[in-house]
């Protein structure tokens, strides 16, 4: 489609410029190094004489006069300008262009080119992405794009990273970029294949995201899927991908002779309870692709299957997915109709994170099944597995793998329709229709015989059943106008104009019922009317919401105007508004403004492509994280036996009228540079906050004991600075070798904290309730680790003795005394990165091609919660399992969080290492054949002992004994490693890629 | 395909139009307006029933049970920093960032998260009784109402001296002395008795409360127990000494009232029965059935706080106190926390034939559900089976796992839920006996005018009356009576022991007797509070 449009613009310009011409008729070919190219432009340079390549690469041209140029083009191509002089034939070899100046981008609301752009968008493309079996479309860009981290700690296929561009750009909204795909907003990522993935535009900097207003402070990523050329012919292609992946770092231990030479209670055997829980993991991947088109239409049909397994047992996903693209054109080319449509089914085993967390800290002596159980041991009551009962937070991490079972299915459905109707050379209108439906439904299941939710352990009560449906619909409407017009050589302009409604419905519910019939194997979820909790009040657990209505409505306009071809100006506005606010306040207006100039137009610098400078300005809001936050509500209080009173009192939260709009103003100033073999590009941004809306303390006494309220209160600033730049070290017929790196740093600091001073992220139980290692200060950066110094050494009592920071002779380290100014604590490391690199490799040596792809981050911390709950050589953890880095200590024999447990996370990583092999085959039935071997997460070097040293960049709060974590995670707590975090895995994968 | 795009074009403008700007905001799963149903009242069942509160009051008595006997809040905060309870830390369990220990050794600071939560509970329940007093109440219902929000602000003067009285919801109040506080308290429980000072011969038909015996719902007697400890501790609260009244009000309740002692003609079945064990009592009678899960219709109680499994969540003891192995004593629903232990000098002050102390104490080797020795794979002793044991060798850092006797007071049933069903009493009818001997004392400053009112408690719990005594041993017996109810830091503070040191605490300054304005609420915006001096 974006090709078809480029096409249409320049012979809209042709047409405006309309030249003279002499009788003359000239043909061709136009081919690349791979052969005969369709769909290249041929054009009388200053005419508006053009036509096409056929299916062939054959041209026929007349009208052209003796002394015209050819100008022959076609995207992703050097053009080419050929005097005609007199020759009848003229055939052309199109060379790669490697700097992709002419490239088409898709930015909001249209396609710009590469080198008019003003704003800060990094377009990333197919063969770019990464490599090895990818589940997730976003894994494609990790580490590609300079300030978007993107980090899944561990390896379970069933996470989705977290994503950040640009640092924190919002606290109570939405924290994540945008997703847009394939013109259309709000819809799932999850129900595009990673292999149906054409091209990912990452829009960064305000002035690039404000015409999509509210949701664009998090950034904005386009997505587009690939599809079919007009006058294609119909190609079938498959792409097979089989995995292997086995548990990569972690955490160290004690071993059974460890753990007893130091007094730890033996009960008879000898365990690795993480090798028990995990597995070599097996996924393969299926990709059928068929493309084709016509002279007016095309298509893309495509079916994914994902059979992925986790390295933990009893984890993975199985997933069908299939979409459908169409493109035509009708009355005269004059209508435009694009059509897509997918569907993606997963049947998720989420398996038990606790499986892998237990696994750390549970007894290497204790036996897996009952029957090794050293003392008489009712095994039927626990499935047939050992339990060490009577231990506060500890259960058979086998028997929670094996026993339990979590698994759902999400089904998300969706569509979208582009009518786009071209009423003169200079001007279309576009209406877009889309409309996403998710279903998810999840159960859990724990039988009679579990002990970990089980309730096995109990004379009665035991089983448990979950169920949790949700669903999501999601609609679209777009209308929108493209005007454009080329008014002199000097000045081109477009404007485009529209209106954007878009609207969410959202139901769940949620059962939760157990005590099921003791001692028969069955699986009582599929059969829960047995349930004895439905005869005893107060026991069944069930909850219900909707939300319907949930509507963003916009209108938005911009204008891209384009002098001398070499200076740029955009500006937009949106005016948004959001059911989410109070009706005083539910507009918002933002407005952006960018330029650019190719300096190098002017300087003509020798060998130099481009030098642009660019500087954008740009706002953009975010809304609340949840709906009715303006609107007081209140609590139903049911009286007893449901014979009592009931009545209403004061609601769940305190209710703020006045919400409005989170605003972010952002300045980016941007250079690129472009030589035949070298490109970089540099930007500098600073982005304030403001109004953000968060949970802030309010006075309870005034409030009704509210003592937090949702307002628009405090400032964040960022500061940063990031670098991509490419160079082609090697570039011949034969070999290839292209390095890229790309470099990213920013600072968060909160200017202002209208909440007040405050610590947040406890670790939690057992025996850490009440310490909150991150602080939150006015004026200082986000993230900072907070806590007492370790001085290195430890009293009589197994005590370390900390340090008197301040030096007062006063040693003050409570919790309770977190923000006194007496207290000798002191920032012990920031969880967010000082600067992340990626850095790219890609060899190509005949039909071969090697790609190396090392990623790292640097100067953030992590707080090791393994070590700073099970690394003392605490006497009452002689029953569970110590955690013994080498940087565990035998003479600290209390739990004090300290600095100690601070740790450098500092890394870098062969994150992918891949090598090709492509065969021409050719023949009647297939074209080529391509063979790759990838592995993912080869090697990692860092001093971290933990399981995984990748940044953590929000935190879920703690959990213990059984329990569940938050479902919001908490982005000013960066830095915690906490206990539920995944095993990473290394993957190797094996691909085959056939052309038909 | 004309029509097709007129179709669509002219589909996009209905909707352009009909939703253009509608951002109106419709809560479906919310309640936005307010309702209130009597409902019927049922009396039935073993564990809840008796008379509860109007519909419209709900909210208002609800505030009330929020931390008055779960962990974290109220009861903590009152308990941990008296000489009853302590909570040690078990080496890698309940350090909790020192926030307890601190608690012990009064050496907390404003920022202690379990002041916060007290405070912000205590204006939460204000918050519910300002919102039922803004709506369509009865006379006698707003009465009520007035007596739960004086009460309330009575914890909160107690606890934190310079508060904010809050009379309407979301209005603003300067910060007051803690005299204004108290004269606010004493004036509120006046006016809605209809007199204007306790004396001998006040007169109550004009107030608008009961007189029957309803223990979930505010009478007359209610608002005069209130009193009388308004009363017995003015002269901390405002410099001037106030025992007569005290001795007044607390006479005019034990006369008037229809209430009598707990004593061993009262019973009821053993919800903690083991069917196995034969040594488990089939009732519990007298003292201990005051605290009993199925004590809702024990004839001392004045003023209860309705806790119940299902409905009225927030007692908690069982999980608080136990160590982990005895939810196999009971078939508790959850594991406990092995949190709370006595302190070894509270518990050994029991006279041994003292019958509260086989009442409020689990001590000694325990047995599981059938009566078998209850194991700890994990004990850090080199017994397995469960034994607490009165000693406790030190707080921090090893406190030992199953050190310290555990309170049982509040005692347990078979099957428990960590939700438990025992009502709390606020005012109980021992508690007047106890606070208007204290009173007649004071007043005439001969401490064996108490007596009588000593004796008869001392009588009730299998003990030899005392001829004469002592304001120590006044102070021991009220300790013995009221353990676990909340009383002891006021108590401790009244008889000027507070700053004194016991185990594992050194002494403690004067300041310390109010604890500090919780940080939180000195940074909340626009609260204009100040801190209390010391802190």
């Amino acid at each position: 489609m974006k090709i078809k449009l480029f096409k249409s613009l320049l012979l809209a310009g042709a047409f405006l410029c309309f030249g003279y011409t002499q009788a003359q008729e000239v043909s061709g070919t136009i081919s690349d190094a791979n052969g005969p190219l369709p769909g290249a432009s041929v054009l009388v340079k200053g005419t508006t004489n053009g036509t096409q390549t056929d299916f062939d690469g054959n041209y026929k041209i007349g009208n052209v006069g003796a002394n015209a140029t050819l100008v022959i083009s076609y995207i992703g191509y050097k053009t080419q300008q050929v005097v005609v002089g007199g020759q009848s034939t003229i055939s052309v070899t199109l060379e790669d262009d490697a700097q992709a100046l002419d490239e088409i981008v898709v930015v909001g609301y249209g396609t710009q080119v590469r080198k008019e752009i003003t704003s800060a968008i990094t377009s990333v493309s197919v063969e770019d992405f990464n490599q090895g079996v990818i589940n997730d479309a976003t894994s494609l860009l990790q580490g590609k794009v300079a300030g978007l981290s993107i980090y899944n700690k561990g390896g379970n296929p069933n996470a989705n990273p977290t994503i950040r561009l640009r640092g924190i750009s919002t606290i109570g909204g939405n924290t994540e970029p945008l997703v847009v795909i394939d013109g259309v907003l709000g819809q799932s990522l999850s129900n595009v294949d990673p292999s149906d993935i054409e091209n990912i535009t990452v829009l960064k900097d305000g002035s690039a995201a404000a015409i999509y207003g509210t949701r664009g402070s998090s950034g904005v990523i386009l997505v587009t899927t690939k599809s079919g050329k007009n006058g294609q012919p119909f190609s079938v292609s498959y792409n097979g991908q089989y995995s292997l992946s086995t548990k990569a770092n972690e955490i160290e231990t004690m071993n059974r002779e460890q753990f007893l030479a130091i007094g730890g209670t033996d009960l008879g055997a000898d365990t690795n309870w993480r090798d028990e829980v995990t597995r070599t993991a097996l996924t393969t991947v299926h990709n059928v692709a068929a493309v084709g088109g016509t002279d007016d239409a095309n298509y893309r049909v495509s079916v994914n299957f994902r059979d992925a397994e986790g390295v933990l047992v009893n984890s993975g996903f199985n997933q069908f997915n299939a979409r459908t693209k169409l493109s035509g054109k009708m009355l005269n080319d004059k209508l435009k109709i694009d059509f897509n449509s997918a569907l993606t089914q997963r049947d998720s085993e989420f398996g038990f994170e606790e499986a892998l967390r237990y696994a750390v800290l549970y007894n290497p002596t204790a036996p897996i099944l009952a029957a090794d159980a050293p003392f008489v041991f009712n095994g039927p009551q626990f499935g047939n597995y050992f339990e060490t009962l009577g231990l506060f937070d500890s259960f058979n991490p086998v028997s929670i793998a094996e026993q339990n079972q979590n698994f759902g299915t999400t089904t998300t459905v969706n569509y979208s329709i582009d009518f786009k109707y071209t009423f003169t050379n200079n001007f279309s209108a576009n209406l877009n229709i889309g409309q996403q439906n998710v279903k998810i439904q999840n159960r859990q299941y724990y039988p009679t015989t579990s002990f970990f939710r089980g309730n096995a352990l109990s004379p009665f009560r035991k089983g448990r059943a979950d169920f949790y449906t949700q669903e999501n619909r999601n609609q679209v409407l777009e209308l929108y106008g493209n005007w454009s017009k080329t008014i002199s050589d000097k000045l081109s302009l477009s404007a485009t104009g529209g209106y954007s409604f878009q609207e969410n419905d959202f139901n769940e519910y949620y059962l939760q019922l157990g005590d099921f019939p003791p001692g028969v194997d069955f699986n009582f979820s599929d059969n829960i009317e047995v349930s004895q909790d439905l005869l005893e009040a107060g026991r069944v657990a069930a909850n219900s919401g909707r939300n319907d209505d949930d509507r963003i409505i916009a209108f938005f306009g911009k204008v891209n105007a384009t002098f001398d071809n070499a200076i740029y100006f955009d500006a937009s506005i949106r005016r948004e508004g959001s059911s989410r606010f109070g009706s005083d306040n539910q507009w918002g207006l933002f407005p952006s403004v960018s330029v650019g100039v190719d300096a190098n137009k002017y300087l003509e610098l020798p060998n130099v492509n481009l030098l642009k400078a660019r500087l954008g300005y740009g706002v953009t809001g975010a809304t609340p994280g949840g709906v009715g936050l303006s609107q007081t509500n209140f609590n139903v209080l049911n009286g007893s036996d449901g014979f009592g009173p009931s009545a209403t009192g004061l609601g769940t939260r305190k209710p703020n009228e006045t919400l409005g709009w989170e605003e972010k103003q952002e300045l980016n100033l941007g250079f690129e540079f472009a030589m035949d073999r070298f490109s970089a590009t540099l930007d500098f941004y600073n982005r304030d906050i403001q109004d953000f809306i968060q949970e802030i303390p309010i006075d309870a006494a005034t409030n009704d004991g509210f003592s937090s309220q949702f307002q628009n209160a405090g400032k964040i600033n960022t500061k940063g600075i990031e670098l991509a730049a490419n160079y082609d070290v090697l570039k011949s017929e034969t070999i290839n070798y292209n390095t890229g790196i790309i470099f990213s740093t920013y600072r968060s600091k909160l200017t202002e904290n209208v909440g007040g001073d405050r610590t947040i992220a406890n670790l939690g139980a057992p025996g850490q309730n009440g310490t909150n290692v991150i602080l939150v200060r006015e004026g200082e950066q986000i993230g900072q680790i907070w806590g007492p110094v370790f001085s290195g050494n430890v009293d009589a009592n197994g005590s370390p003795i900390l340090v008197d920071v301040n030096g007062d002779g006063n040693l003050i380290t409570d919790q309770g005394s977190a923000l006194n100014e007496d207290v000798d604590f002191a920032v012990l490391g920031n969880g967010i990165p000082d600067f992340e690199l990626g850095w790219t490799n890609q060899l190509t040596i005949g039909k071969w091609d090697i790609n190396a792809f090392f990623r790292g981050a640097f100067g953030h911390s992590l707080v090791n919660n393994f070590r700073a709950f099970y690394e003392p050589r605490i006497g009452s953890q002689s029953s569970y399992n110590f955690v013994n880095t080498s940087l565990a200590r035998d003479d600290i024999r209390t739990a004090q969080f300290s600095s100690y447990y601070v740790e450098k996370a500092d890394f870098i990583r062969l994150d992918n290492l891949s090598v090709g092999y492509n065969f021409d085959i050719n023949n009647n039935y297939i074209k080529n054949i391509r063979l790759s071997l990838a592995g993912q997460n080869l090697f990692t070097i860092t001093n971290y002992t933990g399981a995984d040293p990748e940044p953590s960049l929000q935190d879920f709060g703690a959990v213990d004994n059984g329990g569940a974590r938050s479902l919001t995670p908490n982005v000013l707590a960066p830095g915690i490693d906490r206990r539920y975090n995944y095993f990473t895995a290394t993957t190797f994968t094996l691909g085959l890629n056939v052309n038909f | 395909m004309n029509r097709l795009i007129k179709l669509s074009f002219f589909c996009g403008t209905l909707l352009f139009t009909y939703a253009c700007t509608n951002l109106d905001e419709v809560l479906e799963d919310e309640l936005t307006t307010q309702f209130s149903d009597n409902g019927v009242t049922v009396i039935e069942g073993a564990t809840s029933g008796g008379v509860l509160p109007s519909g419209n009051l709900t909210g208002s008595y609800n505030g009330i049970r929020n931390g008055s006997a779960g962990h974290g809040s109220f009861f903590s905060v009152q308990t941990v920093s008296s000489d009853e309870m302590a909570i040690g830390q078990k080496g890698g369990d309940w350090f909790d960032g020192g926030i307890w220990l601190q608690m012990h050794r009064h050496t907390f600071d404003a920022a202690h998260p379990a002041l916060n939560d007290t405070w912000n509970n205590a204006y939460g329940g204000i918050g519910q009784t300002n919102l039922a007093l803004a709506g369509t109440l009865s006379p006698n219902e707003a009465a009520q109402a007035r007596v739960i929000r004086a009460f309330q602000h009575f914890r909160l003067m107690d606890l934190f001296g310079r508060i904010k009285i809050i009379t309407a919801s979301g209005v603003d109040a300067p910060q007051t002395s803690r005299l204004a506080a108290f004269n606010f308290v004493e004036s509120e429980l006046l006016a809605v008795l209809g007199i204007t000072a306790v004396s001998s011969t006040m007169d109550l038909s004009s107030s608008a409360l009961g007189t029957e015996a309803q223990p979930y719902v505010v009478n007359q007697y209610a608002a005069l127990s209130l009193l009388t400890k308004l009363y017995l501790n003015a002269e901390v609260y405002s410099g001037t000494a106030r025992f007569n009244e005290a001795d007044i009000a607390a006479t005019y309740v034990i006369d008037n009232g229809p209430y009598m002692l707990s004593t061993a003609s009262f019973s009821v079945p053993n919800l903690a029965k083991r069917p196995e064990v034969a040594t488990d009592p089939v009732n519990l009678t007298g003292y201990a059935a005051i605290f009993a899960p199925n004590n809702q219709f024990n004839p001392e109680m004045i003023w209860s706080i309705y806790y119940d499994a299902v409905s009225a969540g927030g007692m908690n003891f069982s999980q608080m106190n136990f160590h982990y192995s005895t939810q196999l004593t009971y078939a508790l629903d959850a594991q406990p926390w092995n949190g709370y232990q006595v302190l070894e000098e509270f518990y050994n002050s029991y006279e041994a034939t003292d019958i509260r102390k086989e009442a409020n104490f689990l001590v000694g080797a325990q047995t599981d559900f059938a009566g078998n020795a209850l194991l700890d794979f994990a004990a850090d002793d080199p017994n397995l089976v469960v034994d607490y044991t009165p000693a406790i060798s030190e707080l921090q850092p090893n406190s030992p796992r199953e050190s310290g006797a555990r309170a049982k007071k509040f005692s347990f049933q078979l099957f428990g839920r960590p939700e438990m069903n025992n009502d709390y009493p606020i005012f109980r009818l021992g508690d007047l006996h106890l606070m208007r001997g204290e009173a007649k004392a004071r007043a005439a400053g001969n401490w064996n005018l108490s007596l009588p009112d000593v004796n008869a408690i001392r009588n009730r719990a299998g003990l030899t009356p005392l001829g004469t005594i002592t304001a120590d041993i006044f102070f021991a017996e009220r300790g013995k009576e009221m353990f676990q109810e909340t009383s002891r830091r006021t108590d401790l503070i009244r008889f000027g022991k507070w700053g004194n040191s016991w185990w594992e605490k050194t002494n403690s300054d004067a300041y310390r007797t109010i604890f500090p304005i919780p940080f939180a609420q000195i940074q909340a915006v626009g609260s204009g509070l100040t801190q209390n001096p010391g802190y």
